[in-house]
């Protein structure tokens, strides 16, 4: 979340989280109806470039937050490279068949998992979730009460957490800590939730009566403490993907690296 | 009574779905260190990502509370940074929409095993048909696309329906949902005498 890491603000923090949002669940849909893998890997060096580039991080970090996505670019790509359909064999072990169509298609897969992640991460470190929850509310009019729900319940993450760690303590005075056979891990996994559950809806109860009694869920007019606009920087963010986009697809289709124009089967 | 949701039966469905959302985000590098065992046993923990509508309809038990709790945990764990990216926005959102739409067809009355079950296997199917779109899983040799599709349903039942059974019986017995449901026709029968 962006507020556990500290980090150079620049444009990309600035335009409104609610266009924000739109756009790239926009992207993902049109995403979707990639199935030219040299386009698709243009995209995703695009979306790297405005990740690495813009989200203000150290070069550091995001090297850190990159390792976990190749990770899952592999995990991602594997089985349909191993399992799926396809005519030209490369490679046959039991029952691992690679073949030609399914190398790409699932190097395909792997690429468009990765564009997903670096859109997603880029608006989680751009993102601080109380403007994101005053935007929703100014610009797509989503109700106060589930706007300021939303709010609340992240604050409670934190306690939530601490919680999780007394649980722990307690659990060791007592001597349960053991983790070892099928039967105390089962237990584990039942002992441990439900106390935190009881707690966070008990928590979440009185709030919630607090919230009430402030009138929180009132649908007359309210005022924001955060006005949020529509701003210059929504037009460069809009820019960025028309032009990169636009690049991405020209380079991809008139010097194609792999002579590959529809990955489906 | 007034229609729609209360603000308290809001705050509870986010705040226990937030809390499901943070154990989403751990299942993702959990999803993925089970997976390189291949063949698909990573779909069998695959129905986790479905439990928290389930879970908050067994403890609200009104409308439109299964989809805004799959939304809350998604987006909730959208905002800690999931490795997933924004897929998990949108398949939060579907999961949630198939599962309510269960709910909805037995008209939000029946919290038995089959129906909650039934709402995890509508949810797996709205997972599955982005992961037509997403994932190619169309084009997978016929043998292995079965497993894929028939481990998820097991995890999807085992996990958004037991699971989530087994949880709601704890935390009744707990006593916090007697807290945020209306009072029982038992209690109002007290009161007549």
């Amino acid at each position: 979340m962006h507020t556990a890491f500290h980090s150079k603000e620049n444009w990309l923090h600035k335009v409104n989280p609610s266009f924000k949002l739109i756009c790239i669940t926009l992207l993902f849909l049109f995403v979707l109806t990639i199935h030219n893998l040299n386009f698709m890997i243009m995209f995703t060096i695009a979306i790297a470039l405005l990740f690495i580039l813009f989200t203000g991080q150290s070069l550091k970090r995001i090297l850190l937050f990159l390792l976990p996505f190749m990770l899952i670019f592999l995990s991602t790509a594997l089985s349909m490279i191993f399992f799926g359909k396809g005519e030209t064999t490369l490679f046959k072990w039991g029952l691992v068949h690679v073949t030609e169509e399914s190398l790409f298609r699932g190097i395909h897969i792997g690429f468009r998992a990765l564009s997903f992640a670096l859109m997603g991460l880029t608006f989680a470190l751009t993102t601080r979730p109380v403007l994101l929850f005053y935007s929703l509310m100014q610009q797509l009019k989503l109700p106060p009460k589930y706007a300021y729900s939303f709010m609340a319940a992240i604050r409670l993450i934190p306690i939530m957490i601490e919680e999780f760690q007394t649980i722990r303590y307690a659990r060791k005075v007592r001597g349960l800590q053991s983790t070892k056979g099928m039967n105390n891990i089962l237990k584990l996994s039942i002992s441990i939730p439900i106390p935190l559950l009881s707690q966070s809806i008990r928590r979440a109860f009185r709030i919630a009566v607090a919230m009430e009694a402030k009138r929180f869920d009132s649908s007359v007019k309210r005022t924001f403490y955060y006005k949020m606009r529509i701003s210059p920087y929504d037009f460069i963010f809009l820019f960025y993907f028309i032009l990169l986009i636009g690049l991405a697809y020209f380079i991809a289709f008139n010097h194609p690296l792999i002579p590959v124009t529809d990955v489906r089967y | 009574m007034r229609k729609g949701l209360k603000l308290t039966d809001i705050l509870v469905t986010i705040v226990v779905s937030i809390g499901f959302g943070i154990l989403y985000k751990l299942w993702g590098p959990l999803y993925y260190a089970v997976k390189p065992f291949g063949l698909h046993v990573d779909q069998l923990i695959y129905g986790m990502w479905f439990i928290a509508a389930t879970v908050a309809f067994l403890i609200i038990r009104k409308p439109g509370v299964a989809l805004l709790a799959e939304i809350a945990a998604s987006s909730g764990e959208f905002l800690m940074g999931s490795e997933f990216g924004i897929e998990v926005l949108v398949y939060g959102i579907v999961q949630g929409v198939f599962a309510e739409i269960i709910l909805m067809a037995f008209r939000y009355k029946r919290t038995d095993l089959m129906v909650i079950s039934l709402a995890g296997i509508s949810s797996c199917i709205g997972s599955l048909i982005l992961d037509f779109y997403k994932g190619y899983i169309g084009d997978l040799e016929t043998w292995n696309l079965a497993l894929y599709i028939g481990f998820r349903f097991i995890g999807a039942i085992l996990f958004t329906g037991v699971l989530a059974i087994m949880i709601n019986k704890a935390l009744e017995r707990t006593g916090v949902t007697s807290l945020l449901r209306p009072g029982s026709k038992d209690d109002f029968d007290a009161l007549n005498q």
